[in-house]
């Protein structure tokens, strides 16, 4: 595929005014998609239609399998899976009256467009398949992206075409109109004097944030939340304490050569800068000679985190010996470098600590080059000192930045919300305006926001879903997805972008600037204006094209945020003297809430794929658990998980007064006396893949109750085996490497002296069994064989993957990538325990090391090898999977007769079988077929019950490159980097390079080159063209 | 006195049976009114025929998902089911065939039986591969017929040697049987005095007259025939064992495996042979043609054959150790140790351990002991083959793809149904055609061979076993 | 029995006591010249091939025409599919893969010879032949069942009825009939 050529959308902003003729076409297709739409709102017409037009589904509907059931339960997601290849459902389409610019049906138009995450934005480019949104990949030109994306950004598509998504206004439940709604607004908002409290998603955009300011103006009663569950306000009110004014800390990783993480998650996707930082960090770990160098990374955690298991060194502590850890190495340091005083002479349990020393060391070396972070979600005071100590190294600057982020709010929004909660339960507010949050499930226990709420006249809310809050209001307004309409905001580090919607709004609704500017303004005005006066003020000039540009580009100006010079504030040792005096850590058992890897804070629950990716630690699906080391597991009696079936004993915790069952889970280098819960379950009534059926048993436990304003993180807790037991869908039932060489790595200095140690005579001390023989029979292609094997026609292109396990660190995007271009079904909790999981690639997690304790995690991402001697096709007695010419394990799906013989002799397991018509069931008995269809790939065919697939190096990409380099070139070869596979395009580390292997000088085949690069299995010389570049690690001499 | 002692081979038909004796007591099962006890046995086989069709019938509308197939493990019952029924199947056409070669009268008692049981089990071996693939409607494309997409079968596949190998050996057993049943065919509809017999008989057996012009091709035919099934014999279990040897999954590829799947299906069919023999000749009263002799030899050839699998097992283990390759190491070890090491100790329980009491001359002479046996022999032959197909797949290469098979109701209703397709097949067998080959006995008892007349009268004399004078010890 | 002028006579059949009795009228009929007789027996009679004087059969060579029949056929088929109307690359196997197409020839060189071996022999003893002028004879019956019986056609030129009578009493037939057609 041919990079995103970025294109300004015209499509969904048309002024009747300036109709031009291909906009009149762009507004005739708008009219029968709209037709079409209007018809789908549930309208009997409609449903008896479709009963006559697909008599099969109308008997499929009433059909009452419980599996069957389950399916339909899975609404979108699984309708993903998508266009039935067999019965496909007819849609009514018209023609282009006049053929619109740019648009050649078949070929995809790539838009770029933002995404909100956490109020920051990812810079996107949006594939377009006439006029609808199909697949997201990052923008190149967005520093928050670089053209990566986060499981978050690939799972978006999906959120847009979820039918659970609120589709109408709600006036005390009922069905209304936005129009309804804007007529309610100009009157009841007329009275500025009322008591109104707003409660709003952090937002960066410059549009709401006027809007925001107006409305503090006009209603002099009100007050102003930023409620974010994990929010990083802990951080900016931490840089107060540190430099006295409130400022967002931004890090540099490029120049980082030495990274330490207390407890700070910044790689997953669950950071809101994570693509950016984990590009950063993985770009300092490219060895491509014993010549290169690598950063150095410590992590200090109490759960196994996704950068704990990039680390080189990791050391398990319980969440709250954190504080005293970091004060510890601060006074440490303070011995070492000027500008720590305030720590000198201070000591505590870890100041003797074998790490403290060393850690302390490396940082004095590294000054100026050392990056230092805590969790987001640690006390205020925590984060100063940290900010001090990276100050104190002369890191600001180098490794990390202190950006002043205009719209931030000056309160501590922790509090700020605590009180305003306070207010409205004691009746004291008329007017609750929510925009985006969802309280009543994520707000801390201890606020009892809903009784709060139950207090408040007037509830207004703005949401995607109707969710546990929408469910409480006097008016819930249906929110557009960000690809339905217009929007701005800034990225994490300050770049200006416009966010382009890509299509018209499938369910009308609101964008949260058109809501607020209804509150404010009492009358619609479109976003599209909005947006447009706000850069009317940024662009005082020239206006036309640089919104032309910053359209097309995705990304404006890149440093709206200006590095603050910060110096250490005067009572910044005082504050610290008083931290020190009163560090508690947790005595007996802890419980600490995190935001889960797949499902953040609940936002995400109701879209399959994320449901159904495999935690990147536990590579559970479907559930969060309790996860705990295997001590504490041996406490309280928690057995390990017997072979194949994922039967674990639940576990009842209580804090301060709140319990909460849920099952066990046994993570190997977790921290004792600790127990680890993910937020986002256990929903109800939100959208049938977020609601947890008990009948199922899936959609886990809601954790939110155990978690107090005073307990936002940890909480000490007790905790007791029930006794009951509960079933979970865990893909890898096997964690261990069995001393197997699959998985190879070394540390820099070893790979120093041996480059080859990754070859398999290094790895097995002997040469691969046949080779040698076959040198002396002058073929070099792998070892003797008995066959005159095929070789492959030299003006093809030959197609192969190095995937770099030194970059890899196993965040999962690649397979949520694969699933949405690939047309991938979501199959349900049942089918994935039964290990029918669909994914073509799959990221392989295991755990080694002597240590039991405290192991070493390694991802190991494993799509189809493409063998060239593939055991697969030998096997298939219908010659369904086959070679190409290009060098490609072809799979054949309507040949195929379904033996499964072919996976049978995979020796790496990686193709996947349709036990169950998944897509027909799913588009069937999904309610809105057509709306699910729209997220289909329509280059990609759907695979019908009975057949075999898997990865197929997306062939669709591939073919269409070698057609547009035919056209160009006159040969079927493209340039190096024209074609990239999904999982390549969306991975954020760069761990993954596609290719054509028989160009010397394509970067793949440079990779291939690399003495680092193994062939999984070699010895069985299928000749993979998938192969892997071993892990180096860069311990520290002092630690080993 | 002599160590040796000359030993002459027991009569092969007990009793004072002359011809027109053996005659009635084969063919008058066939010409009786049918009795009660048959009618409540088939109405048994068909309600277990009903499961098969309707676990079947499941199967095709919801699809392979129902059996409790996962990722790593994509074979499970049906091709062990596939395996043992084919297995089993060896034993009709190795009687029949080798022991004909071999000039081993007494199969003339068993071999009619035998070949009917080869013939209905091959059958039921053969629904398995038809219906474990995910789209049976397509199955035919298996064969070599022009089709829309221009496409041929891939002759690199075992599983296609299979389905040549299958039908092969099904058509071919079922020309052996049919012409060894034609002759006696005859003989009912000469005996038979209904129209409808006289007609159904008169048309199955061809017009045989017993001419011994056609007696003298027939004998040619069989004797062919015979030099045609015994390799085929030998061949189809090998190239069934190809399915597992010819992949590259540890456990499965073994070169040993077509010697041993041979023991193994021989081992397996004498011991169905037993079981049904066992009843078939009470109920029938057959024990003066099925004797207690034939069961001797039929344990001597269980125990032959047992021992030879258990030695199969054990040579697996060394081998794996010997080759040095870890995979292979580690499979044979999970297997003994592993998740499902009850499976492996039920079959070398059941195949190692049990033919071995048969050392006992009074054991194997025992009906009841034999019967037992029989029946825990093909429980341990069902094991071999999960352990081989369930565990190499379970646990091959990749331990992150590692995952546990458990079946589901409908594998094991499946299985049970193919019972009733066999019973069914089995008992219509018994009530239509005779069941030993008449001609065939008749002709092995003394009566039968002129010498044993006299010259001038032309009497009949039982021949005299010469017991040869001992030979004095040479120091 | 009666003979009509109608009916044409098949030729004359005569039963015997036992295997020894039909072997030696076999010897007689055969060393006396005859050519169109037959003998009939429950069961294949071990010596009668030589007492009869038959001549070695045929089925052999067409088992052995069918035989080669199968393994070209098998080898032609494969090669015609993937060798020269579709070829496809299976894992870098080469078209012709001759180890691969062993199973699959030996098996149809078995099935056609056991085709030939078959129908061969119906196809030489005349079979299927529904209708035979002896099974006008009650007693011809016993052939299936414990009787023996020899017969000398009417078509054989040396065919005359008293001596042909004659020469089966000398045998010490125990029963003499005429069978017609």
């Amino acid at each position: 595929m041919l990079r995103p050529t970025a294109r300004v959308a015209i499509i969904n902003n048309v002024k009747d005014s300036e109709i031009t003729d291909q906009q009149m076409s762009e507004e005739v297709k708008q009219t029968t998609y709209w037709k079409s739409l209007k018809e789908l709102a549930d309208n009997k017409e409609y449903q008896k239609f479709a009963e006559r037009e697909f008599p099969e589904n109308a008997t499929e509907l009433t059909d009452g399998v419980s599996r069957r059931g389950f399916l339909r339960v899975m609404g979108a997601s699984v309708a993903l899976a998508g266009l039935a290849a067999c019965r496909r459902p007819v849609q009514k389409i018209l023609p282009y009256s006049k053929q619109p610019e740019d648009v050649v049906p078949g070929v995809p138009l790539y838009y770029a467009t933002a995404m909100p995450v956490h109020g920051n934005l990812v810079g996107l480019i949006a594939e377009n398949h006439e006029g609808r949104p199909t697949k997201l990949e990052g923008n190149d030109l967005h520093p928050a992206s670089k053209g990566a994306t986060s499981i978050f950004n690939q799972a978006a598509i999906l959120g847009l075409y979820d039918p659970d998504r609120s589709r109408y206004p709600l006036n005390k439940g009922n069905k209304a109109t936005k129009e309804d709604f804007t007529e309610f607004a100009a009157t009841h908002f007329a009275n500025t004097g009322q008591r109104i409290a707003f409660i709003s998603d952090p937002n960066s955009s410059p549009t709401y944030n006027n809007l925001k300011e107006q409305a503090k103006s006009k209603f002099n009663n009100s007050t102003w939340v930023t409620y974010e569950p994990f929010g990083e306000d802990n951080v900016i009110e931490g840089n107060r304490i540190a430099f006295g004014s409130r400022l967002r800390t931004h890090y540099n990783y490029t120049n980082a050569d030495v990274i330490i993480s207390l407890n700070d998650d910044f790689m997953a996707s669950t950071h809101p800068n994570s693509v950016e930082y984990a590009k950063q960090v993985s770009s300092r770990r490219k060895v491509t000679d014993t010549n290169g160098e690598m950063n150095r990374i410590y992590a200090i955690e109490d759960s196994f985190s996704l950068t704990g298991s990039y680390a080189d060194h990791r050391l398990k502590l319980k969440a709250s010996e954190i504080e005293a850890f970091t004060y510890a190495l601060a006074a440490a340091l303070s011995s070492r470098i000027n500008g720590l005083n305030a720590f000198s002479g201070y000591s505590n349990q870890f100041s003797d600590h074998k790490w403290i020393t060393v850690l302390a060391d490396e940082l004095a070396a590294n000054a100026g080059s050392s990056a230092l972070s805590v969790g987001s979600q640690y006390k205020p005071e925590i984060q100063a000192a940290v900010a001090a100590i990276n100050q104190a190294l002369g890191n600001t600057g180098n490794t990390v930045n202190y950006l002043d982020v205009p719209h931030l709010d000056d309160q501590n929004n922790n509090q700020a919300f605590a009180d305003v909660v306070a207010e409205m339960k004691a009746g004291n507010v008329d007017t609750v305006v929510m925009v985006g949050v969802n309280p009543v499930y994520t707000a801390p226990a201890d606020l009892e926001f809903e009784n709060a709420l139950s207090n408040v006249e007037t509830v207004v809310n703005l949401s995607d879903y109707v969710n546990e809050t929408a469910k409480k209001t006097t008016w819930h307004v249906n929110h557009t997805h960000f690809l339905e309409a217009w929007g701005d905001g800034y990225s994490y580090g300050g770049a200006l972008s416009v966010i382009q919607p890509q299509i018209q709004p499938l369910h009308d609704g609101l964008s949260e600037i058109e809501f607020l500017n209804v509150i404010v303004n009492g009358e619609m005005t479109s976003g599209y204006d909005l947006v447009q006066n706000t850069f009317r003020g940024f662009f005082s000039s020239g206006f036309n094209d640089r919104w032309t540009n910053i359209l097309h580009d995705g990304v404006g100006t890149t440093d709206n945020f200006n590095a603050v010079n910060v110096r250490l504030s005067s009572d910044f040792a005082s504050a610290m003297n008083q931290a020190t005096s009163n560090v508690s850590a947790t005595s007996g058992m802890e419980v600490v809430i995190r935001p889960d890897a797949t499902l953040y804070d609940g936002r995400y629950a109701n879209l399959g794929w994320l449901q159904e990716l495999p935690d990147p630690m536990t590579k559970i699906t479907w559930d969060n658990v309790a996860l705990m080391s295997p001590a504490t597991a041996e406490k309280l009696g928690i057995r390990e998980q017997a072979a194949g079936k994922d039967i674990t004993d639940v576990v009842e915790i209580t804090v301060n007064g709140k319990s909460i069952k849920i099952a066990g889970w046994i993570q190997p280098g977790h921290a004792d006396d600790s127990i680890t819960l993910t937020t986002g379950y256990g929903r109800d009534g939100v959208g049938r893949v977020a609601n947890s059926y008990m009948d199922y048993t899936a959609g886990g436990v809601n954790v939110y109750p155990l978690r107090g304003t005073q307990n936002m993180f940890f909480a000490s807790a007790d905790v007791s085996n029930t006794g009951d037991t509960y079933e979970i869908a865990c893909v890898q039932d096997h964690h261990s490497l069995e001393g197997r060489v699959l998985y190879r790595q070394a540390t820099l200095s070893e790979y120093k002296e041996n480059p080859d140690f990754a070859s398999f005579e290094s790895v097995h001390t002997y040469p691969l069994p046949g080779l040698g023989e076959a040198i002396e029979n002058g073929d070099d292609d792998g070892p003797i064989s008995l066959f005159e094997e095929q070789t492959f026609p030299d003006y093809e292109p030959q197609w192969g993957m190095a995937i770099d396990l030194n970059s890899c660190f196993g965040c999962g995007v690649c397979v949520i990538a694969c699933q949405s271009e690939n047309n991938i079904p979501v199959i349900g909790k049942k089918e994935v325990k039964k290990g029918r999981e669909m994914h073509w690639i799959r990221n392989d997690r295991y755990y080694v090391g002597d240590d039991a304790d405290s192991p070493q995690a390694v991802h190991q991402p494993v799509p189809c090898m493409h063998c060239e001697l593939a055991p697969c096709e030998q096997v298939c007695p219908v010659a369904a999977t086959t070679h190409s010419d290009d060098g490609m394990n072809q799979m054949t799906y309507n040949r195929c007769i379904g033996t499964r013989y072919c996976a049978n002799n995979c020796p790496y397991k990686v193709r996947r079988f349709n036990f169950f018509n998944y897509p027909k069931e799913y588009l069937t008995t999904g309610d809105d077929p057509d709306i699910i269809q729209m997220a289909m790939n329509p280059e990609v065919t759907v695979r019908f019950r009975g057949v075999m697939e898997k990865c197929t190096y997306c062939v669709q990409r591939v073919n269409r490159a070698k057609i547009e380099a035919k056209i160009e070139t006159g040969s079927p070869k493209p340039a190096d980097g024209t074609v990239k596979t999904a999982c390549q395009q969306a991975c954020p580390a760069d761990a993954i390079y596609f290719g054509d292997i028989s160009d010397n000088d394509a970067e793949v085949a440079r990779m291939k080159r690399n003495p680092r690069n193994y062939q999984m299995l070699e010895e069985l010389n299928t000749r993979p063209r998938t192969s892997y570049m071993a892990k180096l690690t860069n311990p520290n001499p002092a630690l080993a | 006195m002599s160590k040796y002692q000359y030993v002459p081979e027991p009569a092969l038909v007990k009793g004072d049976h002359d011809f027109s004796s053996l005659t009635r007591l084969v063919t008058d099962i066939n010409l009786r009114p049918t009795p009660k006890l048959w009618y409540l046995a088939m109405l048994g086989a068909n309600a277990l025929l009903m499961v098969m069709v309707v676990a079947i019938g499941y199967l095709i509308w919801e699809g392979i998902g129902i059996w409790g197939l996962n990722n790593p493990v994509g074979w499970g019952w049906a091709i062990v089911n596939f395996v043992w029924w084919v297995g089993i199947g060896h034993a009709g056409t190795l009687i029949s065939a080798i022991l004909f070669l071999f000039r081993q009268d007494w199969r003339t008692a068993i071999n009619r039986f035998a070949e009917a049981m080869t013939i209905f089990a091959v059958m039921c071996a053969g629904v398995f591969p038809a219906i474990h693939v995910g789209r049976i409607w397509v199955i035919y494309w298996v064969f070599p017929i022009p089709n829309q997409m221009q496409m041929w079968p891939n002759f690199n596949s075992p599983l296609l040697w299979d389905v040549f190998a299958v039908s092969t050996y099904f058509t071919v057993s079922f020309l052996f049987w049919y012409v060894g049943l034609v002759p006696d065919l005859a003989t009912i509809r000469d005996r038979a005095t209904d129209k409808i017999r006289k007609v159904t008989y008169g048309i199955f057996s061809l017009g045989w007259t017993g001419s011994n012009r056609h007696w003298w091709n027939y004998e040619k035919a069989y004797m062919i025939l015979a030099g045609l099934a015994t390799p085929l014999v030998l061949s189809v279990h090998t190239i069934v064992s190809f399915d597992f040897a010819v992949s590259l999954i540890p456990g499965w590829h073994t070169t040993i495996f077509p010697p041993y799947f041979v023991a193994g299906a021989i081992f397996s069919g004498f011991a169905m042979v037993l079981t049904l023999m066992i009843v078939a000749r009470k109920i029938y009263g057959m024990e003066d043609i099925m004797t207690n002799d034939h069961m001797e030899k039929m344990n001597i050839v269980i125990l032959v054959t047992g021992s030879m699998v258990g030695f199969a097992y054990i040579m697996e283990f060394f081998i794996a150790w010997y080759s040095g390759v870890e995979y292979e190491k580690a499979i044979f070890l999970l297997r003994a140790t592993g998740p499902y090491a009850w499976a492996y100790w039920t079959m070398m329980t059941c195949n190692v351990l049990s033919p071995q009491f048969f050392w006992f001359k009074k054991l194997r002479r025992s009906v009841g002991f034999t019967f037992f046996i029989s029946i825990v022999v093909n429980i341990g032959m069902w094991f071999e083959r999960f352990v081989i197909t369930v565990t190499s797949l379970s646990t091959d290469y990749l331990p992150s793809s590692w995952d546990y098979f458990s079946p589901t109701i409908w594998d094991v209703l499946t299985y049970v149904g193919t019972f009733g397709l066999f019973f069914t097949m089995f008992l219509l067998f018994l009530r239509f055609l005779p069941m030993v080959a008449l001609a065939e006995i008749k002709a092995v008892i003394p009566q039968a061979d002129p010498h044993n007349y006299d010259e001038e009268t032309n009497e009949y004399v039982a021949p005299i076993v010469e017991v040869p004078e001992p030979q004095s010890e040479k120091v | 029995m009666s003979t009509t002028k109608d009916q044409k006579l098949h030729g004359i059949l005569a039963e015997f006591r036992n295997p020894k009795e039909l072997t030696d009228v076999a010897n007689k009929m055969s060393s006396s010249g005859y050519s169109k007789f037959d003998t009939f027996s429950p069961f294949p009679i071990h010596g009668m091939d030589k007492a009869m004087n038959l001549k070695k059969s045929k089925l052999g060579w067409i088992v052995l025409v069918h035989g080669i029949l199968g393994f070209t056929l098998a080898i032609a088929m494969m090669y015609y599919m993937s060798v020269i109307d579709y070829q496809i690359n299976i894992s870098g196997k080469p078209f012709f893969n001759a180890p691969a197409w062993v199973p699959i020839t030996f098996e149809l060189t078995v099935l056609l010879s056991a085709f030939g071996a078959v129908f061969g022999m119906f196809f030489l003893n005349g079979l299927p032949k529904l209708h035979n002028p002896l099974f006008n004879s009650e007693r011809f019956k016993k052939a299936t069942d414990d009787g023996f019986f020899a017969c000398i056609e009417a078509e054989d030129d040396m065919f005359e009825a008293g001596k042909v009578k004659e020469l089966f009493q000398e045998a010490g037939a125990t029963h003499i009939e005429e069978v017609y057609e």
